[in-house]
């Protein structure tokens, strides 16, 4: 089923480009985020096995419970195209619905995520430690600061729902949210596999 | 596999081959979008000829967006299934083609690039493609493994 919206067209949409300068604006960010996250997961793979003490990343991994985080943060993402296209068809109410759901469904990830460094920590890991522990607790860490900040993006949308403040016509600010939100998912679903599954067993 | 990083032609052949199918697939999703709003008429002002109304290009419904959440689902249960089953030598390509998949699957229906000016999918694919090379770059530089 396709659906195709017509909304009301704001006159700060008469760009030069004749799109929308804030959604613009919010791909080069995220593609310099790619370069971002690029450097740091590049990092990783490069020290991971350069230690001369443990713990190493054999040692400490759990991938059964990692998994269940990933799929976790999968599923905000089908929740939070939900919600978009819920404020598309101007239904406020299953917006709230959809989005509460994104921002639980970001702290469950974000809970999981303390979860695991708290064991590591306990299993002598620190940043300090080792290579493996710098570069390992800096990126998963710059990821979870990205969720933290995405959780409490969605909140402020929600608080501006109940306010009366998002209308059909705001579906934009939904969107930018929402591309910020997947781009968080699709950098998890790299680190899933180059930082977990793909390691040395 | 082991000597991955020791042999040349698997150093450059298999990450450019990862980008190619990346590439080959994104470029298969966008050939098949529906319509691409032309820039000058996809947010006509107030005057213009839709009447001040924006087109918003035909988005999947939220039925579509559950179909790729499962599939999404079912690609992340195979690599964690492939993770636990000893195929040592094409694990590292398995798993990197369906992380991949995953990402371009997110990026195109989620996203709606698919759907959307080309115009950011270009911007997102130019940074991408940048941090993609300069990481094989410096991997490849400085000696480091992926198993």
């Amino acid at each position: 089923m396709q659906q195709a919206a017509a909304v009301p067209a704001p006159h700060a949409l008469e760009t030069t480009t004749g799109l929308d300068n804030r959604k613009l604006l919010m791909w080069l960010f995220l593609a310099s985020d790619c370069l971002f996250f690029g450097s740091l997961i590049a990092a990783y793979l490069l020290y991971r096995d350069r230690n001369t003490v443990g713990p190493y990343p054999k040692d400490l991994y759990d991938i059964p419970f990692t998994s269940v985080s990933s799929f976790v943060l999968l599923m905000s993402s089908v929740s939070m195209v939900l919600a978009l296209a819920a404020i598309q068809r101007g239904d406020v109410r299953s917006l709230r619905i959809w989005l509460t759901a994104t921002a639980l469904l970001g702290l469950t990830f974000l809970s999981g995520q303390a979860f695991e460094f708290t064991e590591f920590w306990d299993k002598g890991l620190s940043l300090r430690a080792n290579l493996f522990g710098s570069t390992f607790f800096v990126l998963t860490g710059f990821h979870g600061t990205h969720v933290a900040i995405g959780v409490l993006i969605l909140g402020s949308i929600v608080v501006r729902s109940l306010q009366g403040r998002i209308k059909q016509e705001d579906s934009m600010n939904v969107e930018l949210a929402g591309l910020y939100w997947h781009f968080v998912d699709i950098v998890w679903i790299v680190i899933f596999t180059l930082v977990y599954l793909i390691t040395p067993r | 596999m082991k000597n991955f990083f020791e042999s040349a032609p698997l150093l450059i052949g298999v990450p450019f081959l990862v980008i190619g199918l990346a590439g080959a697939l994104i470029a298969i999703l966008v050939g098949m979008a529906p319509e691409r709003p032309q820039p000058a008429a996809e947010y006509a002002g107030a005057g213009g000829a839709s009447g001040g109304m924006i087109r918003v290009s035909a988005h999947p419904g939220p039925a579509e967006y559950v179909m790729v959440g499962v599939v999404l689902a079912v690609i992340t249960a195979l690599e964690v299934a492939i993770y636990y089953v000893d195929i040592t030598a094409l694990l590292v390509p398995a798993l990197l083609v369906l992380s991949a998949t995953k990402f371009i699957l997110v990026v195109a229906f989620f996203m709606h690039l698919r759907f959307d000016s080309q115009l950011f999918t270009s911007l997102f694919t130019g940074g991408m493609v940048l941090a993609v090379a300069v990481f094989i770059v410096v991997l490849a530089t400085l000696g480091a493994s992926l198993r």
